[in-house]
């Protein structure tokens, strides 16, 4: 820093003083200021940080913490996403024209007052979503992407060998539609009738990496894949131990 | 004389008898073999950008599920074509482009070796191009590799094969950089290498590491798939392959702070407030920002927790420090050089008089800016062992890696392409509008897009490399369906990202075929920083009797956005299980 020409003999009570009165000004030059780049930088800086407030906000009060104060923040940067960049885009610029070139009382009186009425209307903007917050603030949207998804379907699937054959069944069946077993591009079974027990030859199996690989797919009426369990051979007990299971 | 292959006339300059021009913007002296490897590798920069830039597209609008364009196996290969092509190829031919313009450029000597060189790009090309011919041909019982890779997924041995390829093309373009360095310490012992070479010097150091790694972990893995040899450790590929896998994105880094101090010195004025702190924050980074490769294993078994602890806590601040450190010493070497050049006034002033519509001077300062609050800041915090519980393989590590790798690094290589079309190529812009218009369009639109996936990945955990998980999950009464708004935004924003994507693309290709000649010197001028470069010569006028304190306020607002953001991650993760309660 540079010396400026205070009073080196100030006491600390005026230093904070004059330092405040100095914070104040830059503050209020930087509001003011009106040259094309200012303006961006004003406008993506209060988007920006608009965004991080609501999303800093949402986040916490996801987690079930209730402190009223994030009801507003959370309400702030909302507003500010959209209210910056109309605040430091067109109402500065505008009052700052119109302070030179209006000539009718109300439209002085406007201009002399138009910062201090636009962040009234943007404060109580803020407070009114903070007591009685809107949908889209909340991302609370009745999906058009909300799909029926039925119930759950995961069932374990307990494959075991004998005989050069693998044999797999699942612990459920609901939901299910059908169930194909591939191995490397090929088919190598589909089985469209419950229980699904499914049979099929290790010779038929792709080998990958010396090792021959299964992909069993559960799928529903459309033929859409609801589960996929891979596995490999060397890891399917032989029918005289314990079946393995689990996806 | 123009060689018979250069149709367009782009490796066409006018040249003294010993083969050097002075260039009217830098002041240096370029011999042709600079200019021409330069152009060479930069152009299949650009090319590989654009390809990878189609990718951005089909996985973006996958990920939107509304538009939801391709399958969730068609969705990898395209997300690993998207990775390779811009995360390696696009970044690391630039990279070669920056080594030979911090080493032989800088250092006003010619090439050596141009024969290596172009043995270099000829080999990195080939494994380019095979990577890409694997990845798009793959078939069952291969899978797409994505850009890890991990054993024992069974990936096409053509994909090993172009990466070690393409990584020996690297190692080979780079020994004409290092035979530069050897000369110039040879014939000067005692003089101090000038910043930006320095910082391509350890860039390049870092690089060789990172690509030491790649051999390691894909010359055995490759024999693996051919089934040469019978078993390959996951866990020690896994820690083997990030040494590359996050040493690249290491080298982008460093490239990129040696393009930010080379770019900003030359068409903004700014000036070194501290060559000692500066290169020491490179040497930091040369002993600690490859350790910080260790947090892609924070979630997986087979190391300790010490190891974790160290890699990711206390060895990686030493290049968090650094990293702070370039956060102000760039900034601040602009403000006090354009206070000295008398474009100060007030706290911000010599920020708002900037040449703004200079592409140049935007790209490197949003690149700057969105680096640090959306990228530096998310990668300290959750390269951290417990917060990164919270942010692992979430589409918020996407968000992270797109704030560093495309609004820092890309922006920062896509002014330094400007750059280059101005200054190497000699060619006008096509449309000097447009090409003020880009980097403001493709940042603010990136940044939305990274912001959302940071959002959506953090607020409701939604997971990476999926093609579907909105729309459905398949067979699971578990719904993310309420993400589908911000999907929306994100899906837009991508959209105009890609857009500002391909404006960049139309411009500097466009420039390139169409635009107008720089005939001399006169026609750079608007390049030049206010007052010329030798301002900074000046020992009677030293730059730090400037004030910085614009800088300093920046910076603590930078701090305050840092402190903040690490609180309530911290906060959030407390809340997960009620310590305490």
């Amino acid at each position: 820093m540079t010396p400026h020409s205070d009073d080196a003999t100030a006491s600390p009570l005026e230093s904070v003083t004059r330092a405040i009165a100095r914070a104040w000004r830059d503050l209020l030059s930087v509001y003011y200021a009106n040259t094309p780049i200012w303006r961006l930088f004003k406008s993506v800086g209060l988007l920006f940080f608009g965004f991080f407030c609501w999303t800093a906000s949402s986040l916490v009060l996801s987690y079930g913490i209730e402190w009223t104060i994030l009801e507003y923040t959370r309400a702030y940067g909302f507003v500010l996403i959209l209210w910056g960049p109309l605040t430091h885009a067109v109402i500065v610029p505008l009052v700052i024209r119109l302070r030179r070139t209006a000539d009718r009382p109300l439209v002085r009186a406007i201009a002399r007052n138009g910062s201090k009425i636009n962040l009234s209307i943007f404060l109580a903007i803020v407070l009114i979503l903070g007591t009685a917050p809107v949908s889209p603030m909340l991302l609370d949207f009745q999906s058009p992407l909300q799909s029926d998804s039925g119930s759950d379907v995961n069932p374990d699937l307990s494959c075991t060998r004998a005989d050069g054959e693998i044999s797999c069944t699942l612990s459920e069946t609901e939901g299910i539609d059908s169930v194909v077993v591939t191995s490397g591009e090929s088919q190598i079974a589909r089985v469209e009738d419950p229980p699904y027990d499914v049979t099929f030859r290790e010779d038929d199996l792709e080998s990958v990496v010396g090792q021959k690989e299964f992909v069993v797919e559960l799928r529903d009426e459309d033929d859409e894949t609801l589960r996929r369990y891979r596995r490999s051979v060397s890891s399917v007990p032989n029918a005289s131990l314990e079946p393995s299971s689990g996806a | 004389m123009a060689h018979k292959l250069d149709v367009l006339g782009l490796f066409d300059n006018e040249y003294r008898d010993d083969g050097f021009r002075t260039c009217s913007v830098t002041g240096l002296e370029v011999h042709r073999s600079v200019d021409n490897h330069v152009k060479l590798f930069g152009l299949t920069a650009v090319v590989a950008l654009l390809y990878g830039g189609i990718f951005a597209f089909t996985v973006a609008m996958t990920r939107w599920e509304v538009i939801g364009l391709l399958d969730a196996a068609d969705f990898y290969t395209h997300l690993s074509l998207h990775a390779w092509n811009l995360l390696i190829f696009w970044m690391v031919f630039m990279e070669i482009a920056i080594l030979y313009v911090g080493g032989p450029m800088v250092l006003g000597r010619r090439l050596p070796f141009t024969k290596v060189a172009k043995a270099g790009w000829l080999v990195m090309a080939a494994g380019a191009v095979l990577v890409n011919y694997a990845i798009w041909t793959t078939e069952a019982p291969n899978e797409a590799p994505l850009l890890t890779a991990y054993v024992p997924m069974p990936i096409s041995p053509l994909f090993y094969a172009g990466a070690i390829v393409f990584i020996l093309g690297t190692v080979v373009a780079a020994l004409p950089f290092f035979a530069t360095m050897w000369y110039e310490k040879r014939e000067h012992p005692d003089k101090t290498l000038p910043l930006v070479s320095f910082a391509a010097f350890v860039t390049s150091i870092i690089a060789v590491e990172a690509l030491v790694g790649g051999l390691v972990a894909f010359v055995p893995t490759l024999l693996w798939r051919l089934e040469m040899i019978q078993w390959w450790d996951a866990a020690w590929y896994r820690q083997m392959y990030w040494i590359i896998g996050h040493g690249t994105q290491q080298i982008n880094l460093v490239a990129m702070i040696a393009v930010w101090y080379f770019l900003t010195h030359v068409v903004a004025g700014a000036e070194v407030v501290s060559e000692k702190v500066s290169r020491t924050a490179f040497i930091l980074y040369l002993f600690f920002i490859n350790l910080g490769a260790a947090h892609h294993l924070l979630s997986d078994p087979a190391v300790s927790t010490g190891w974790r602890i160290w890699n990711t806590s206390y060895a990686f601040y030493g290049a968090t420090f650094a990293s702070l450190i370039h956060a102000f010493a760039i900034p601040a070497g602009i403000e006090a050089g354009r206070r000295k050049r008398g474009k100060g006034g007030g706290l911000f002033g010599w920020l708002t008089s900037a040449p703004w519509s200079n592409p140049v001077f935007s790209s490197t300062i949003f690149s700057i800016i969105l680096f640090g609050f959306l990228g530096g800041i998310t990668g300290v915090m959750m390269g951290q062992l417990q917060l990164n519980m919270t942010w692992h393989n979430t589409f918020a590590t996407v968000g992270h890696f797109h704030g560093t790798v495309v609004l820092g690094t890309t922006v920062a290589f896509m002014g330094l392409v400007f750059f280059v079309i101005r200054t190497m190529f000699m060619r006008q812009y096509i449309s000097e509008r447009l090409a003020s218009i880009q980097p403001f369009f493709y940042s603010a639109a990136m940044g939305v897009a990274v912001l959302m996936m940071m959002y959506v990945g953090i607020l409701y955990g939604i997971p990476r490399r999926t093609a579907e998980v909105v729309e459905n999950i398949p067979g699971t009464e578990f719904s993310l369906s309420a993400a589908s708004p911000l999907f929306a935004i994100f899906g837009i924003f991508a959209l105009l990202a890609i857009a500002g994507g391909v404006l960049f693309v139309l411009v500097a290709v466009g420039s390139l075929v169409f635009g107008d000649r720089v005939e001399n010197g006169a026609d750079n001028a608007d390049l030049v920083a206010d007052g010329g470069l030798g301002m900074a010569q000046d020992p009677d006028d030293p730059v730090h009797a400037y004030e910085m304190r614009g800088t300093f306020v920046l910076c603590l607002v930078f701090l305050a956005a840092f402190v903040i953001t690490y609180l309530l991650n911290w906060y959030l993760l407390t809340q997960l299980w009620s310590i305490g309660a």
